[in-house]
């Protein structure tokens, strides 16, 4: 570990510890304090723009002039000391994003946590499912994200795809532990809220409550805001409750998360729609002020071929799995065509079989290869029965008597587009024919209801049809409104729209406060440092990713049961113990060089290190060849990599894998641990024809040897 | 599609698109991973996933990658 201190960092730990260390009792003190302290941590994180400097200051001043409280106009002249002194070292943070003493730097996050857009602390609550603490970890998870249950069940897990065990074999499945844990903890009563700031008694009213609109509740919700949520449909969830089928995500789910944040005080109201039963200016005169906007994309887009509008059977995809999720279970038709290749599509065509649908096609324009729905949803439904009839380009509905006989299709072949580096699919002439359907859904995409915000001529969109926001704050064009989730990015993933909605509820708590805004995306935050639990490198590399267990295939054709069952107790603290811990090893590649190129050892075989190439990585060569010299261990800039004596072996591990154990040797004559065999043999070695002969009685540390070396001549020395 | 999950790409360069903030910037020649493409319909103008070493995860326009595998 660094030994370095960082002014900037130290200013932020001190000045938390200010308001019950120096009894800063006034709360208008108070506030002062933790404003400045939320500046400081936007410096510690790379977040400050020009104006923190001195808004810093600026509170500062106003504490130090504030004579109604003297521990308060103490840490004022305090933090004034520090600005002068320490003044470069935070104009450096601030205008290069650069600490010197590498402390704030240390707080890196590792790449599984950087790439959740809700910044979870993923080492962290790993470790601690490994452990058995399901509840401390779902503490953990909810601290950044209010719906781990959900997430556990239906992320798109972009923190696995950076999984740095992914290059050793297959990336740790965080988002099944996540969802174990879940579990375990909402069963144990254990789901539980963070504590509360007092009411503030501002008013925000957030429309939507999809995971983006519920995920701002909960933040501005805790940072004692009042809060109520308006939504179109009679239940909150939004996407994930109508866009999600019931086999991938049960309600009752949904309802418990929801439930959660109900506790926190926030209000919904149900079959509300923005733009009809309310508008801007009936909030405003209610005192809201601030809106967040989470109103998803939820209507489909047309196909825009012959008779797509003249029969009742053919449905927008969107529109059908809403329907379902709210209740409805008439079967579409015998024969369905699903036209499309992404995830909705294969919900929708999924959906039809539970519903009772005989066969259902999904006519897709392209190879499998390019399907945009993920590989093993795809799997599932192939499993299940579903049809695919690919490089199909859609050309007319038929039918007759108003209802659905057919979809009209071409047969098509890719072909490269001069000045395009994407295939495209050509339709074949003649190759006409047709697929018999007696419905037929549309999944071709979904756009945002843009028509419920005619009366906001001011809100400005882009060319996509989305909410034009600024990404780092969620701030629309119109002051006091902020927006995120798919009407800002169009269709994308549920742990995105919680991000953005956190991101968004900071902000509009900085705006009701008038603070300044961060000039930069939030840098994740690490929760804790879990300690490392050892692992044996035989372990570390045997310990396989388990399968998901499956329902029956019979079942799943035929009920919304939940597909995925989960893993057991056992399976899940074993997956949990295959993480690396990147948290702790910032995979610098120092360990690996020194051993290598210093010492000539070559004993550790970390190939994972590497991004873009990594090589082979096996943990336990290091037992083949290691030296126990300790050289890595003292060149570890984390301590992610130990050597410590334990007993009478010394042990070398790295972020808790038992990389070597080997015994240690003492001094014959004092009783001193002086190294293990191949370390000593090792110095031997390089000593040559200067090292002294081993005695038969045992080996001499340094000082013994020293003190025979005045009698007896011939004895060198072992030094290490 | 262009871009497929789990493809490596580098962020060649800024984008002309009007999705492009400035704070971007300093993503350019930045190593990451497409860890969401566009899952719906394929199209080369929505903006897509893209998770990057040591900077993040942010949705962007297709025009500043490329490929690296």
């Amino acid at each position: 570990m660094s030994e370095n201190t960082c002014p900037v960092h130290q200013t932020l730990l001190e000045l938390r510890a200010f308001p019950s260390t120096h009894r800063i009792v006034h709360p208008r003190s108070r506030r002062l304090v933790e404003e400045i302290a939320t500046l400081i941590e936007d410096i510690v994180t790379s977040r400050a723009g020009g104006e923190h400097l001195p808004s810093i200051a600026a509170r500062a001043d106003e504490l130090v002039g504030f004579a109604g409280d003297s521990g308060g106009m103490a840490a004022g002249a305090w933090l004034r000391e520090r600005l002068t002194e320490h003044a470069e070292v935070f104009r450096s943070h601030v205008e290069h994003r650069n600490c010197a003493a590498s402390v704030c730097d240390h707080l890196t996050p590792a790449p599984c946590q950087m790439a959740c857009p809700a910044g979870i602390d993923v080492p962290t609550y790993v470790s601690l499912i490994a452990l058995g603490h399901d509840d401390e970890a779902i503490e953990v998870i909810r601290r950044d994200n209010p719906l781990p249950w959900v997430c556990g069940l239906v992320c798109t897990r972009p923190c696995e795809m950076m999984c740095v065990r992914k290059r050793l074999d297959t990336p740790v499945s965080i988002k099944f532990l996540k969802a174990f844990a879940a579990e375990r903890a909402m069963s144990w009563g254990c789901y539980d809220n963070p504590p509360q700031a007092p009411a503030s008694g501002r008013k925000v009213c957030v429309i939507g409550a999809g995971p983006g609109g519920l995920s701002a509740a909960y933040y501005l919700a805790q940072h004692g805001h009042t809060v109520r949520v308006i939504e179109a449909l009679p239940r909150a969830g939004g996407m994930i409750l109508v866009g999600i089928p019931r086999y991938r995500l049960p309600s009752d789910i949904i309802d418990r998360e929801v439930a959660k944040i109900e506790d926190l005080g926030v209000e919904f109201r149900y079959n509300t729609r923005f733009g009809k039963d309310v508008d801007l200016d009936s909030l405003r005169a209610e005192g809201f002020e601030a809106f967040f906007f989470a109103i998803g994309a939820h209507a489909s887009y047309s196909l825009g071929i012959e008779g797509e509008n003249d029969f009742p059977q053919v449905h927008g995809a969107v529109d059908f799995l809403q329907r379902v999720a709210l209740g409805e279970r008439r079967c579409p038709g015998k024969h369905v065509v699903v036209i499309g290749g992404g995830n909705v599509a294969i919900d929708a065509a999924r959906t039809c079989l539970r519903l009772g649908s005989q066969q259902v096609t999904i006519a897709y324009r392209r190879t499998r290869r390019e399907m945009p729905a993920d590989h093993e949803e795809v799997e599932q439904a192939e499993e299940e029965g579903i049809h695919f009839e690919l490089l199909t380009v859609p050309m007319a509905v038929v039918g007759e008597e108003g209802r659905v006989t057919a979809l009209r299709c071409l047969k098509a072949k890719l072909v490269t587009v001069p000045g395009s580096n994407r295939q495209s699919p050509k339709p074949i002439e003649g190759s006409d024919y047709e697929i018999p359907a007696d419905a037929i859904i549309s999944a071709i995409g979904q756009r945002i209801e843009r028509q419920w915000f005619d009366k906001i001529p001011e809100l400005a969109w882009t060319h996509r049809d989305t909410i034009r926001v600024n990404t780092i704050t969620m701030e629309t064009s119109v002051p006091g409104i902020f927006a995120a989730g798919d009407a800002v990015t169009g269709p994308a993933t549920v742990i995105e729209a919680i991000g953005g909605g956190k991101r968004a509820a900071m902000a509009i708590d900085r705006y009701l406060g008038a603070i300044p805004q961060p000039k930069l995306p939030p840098v994740p935050v690490r929760q804790q440092r879990v300690a490392c639990f050892d692992v044996p490198a035989n372990t570390k590399m045997a310990l396989k990713r388990p399968e998901m267990p499956l329902l029956g295939i019979d079942r799943r054709r035929t009920t919304f049961q939940q597909v995925e069952l989960g893993y057991s107790e056992n399976q899940t603290r074993e997956e949990a113990r295959r993480c690396l811990r990147c948290d702790i090893c910032r995979r610098c590649g120092k360990c690996v060089t020194i051993c290598k190129e210093k010492m000539g050892v070559d004993a550790l075989a970390l190939g994972y290190l590497s991004f873009e190439h990594p090589e082979e990585s096996d943990f336990r060569r290091t037992e083949q060849r290691c030296i126990s010299c300790g050289a890595c261990a003292a060149n570890c800039p984390t301590g992610a990599m130990r050597i410590e004596d334990r007993g009478n072996e010394r042990v070398l591990s790295l972020c808790g894998t038992v990389l070597n154990r080997q015994p240690l040797i003492a001094c014959s004559s004092c009783g001193t641990v002086i190294g293990t065999e191949r370390y000593l043999a090792y110095i031997r070695g390089r000593l040559g024809k200067l090292a002294a002969k081993i005695d038969p009685a045992g080996q001499l540390c340094d000082a013994c040897a020293r003190n025979k070396g005045h009698h007896r001549p011939d004895t060198v020395m072992v030094t290490g | 599609m262009t871009f497929h999950k789990g493809q490596l790409v580098r962020v060649k360069g800024r984008s002309s698109d009007e999705s492009w903030e400035s704070y971007m910037d300093s993503l350019v020649g930045s190593r990451g991973m497409v860890t969401d493409p566009d899952t719906q319909i394929n199209d080369p103008d929505s903006l897509i996933e893209v998770s990057l070493e040591d900077k993040g995860t942010f949705r962007l326009p297709q025009d500043c990658l490329e490929i690296l595998d």
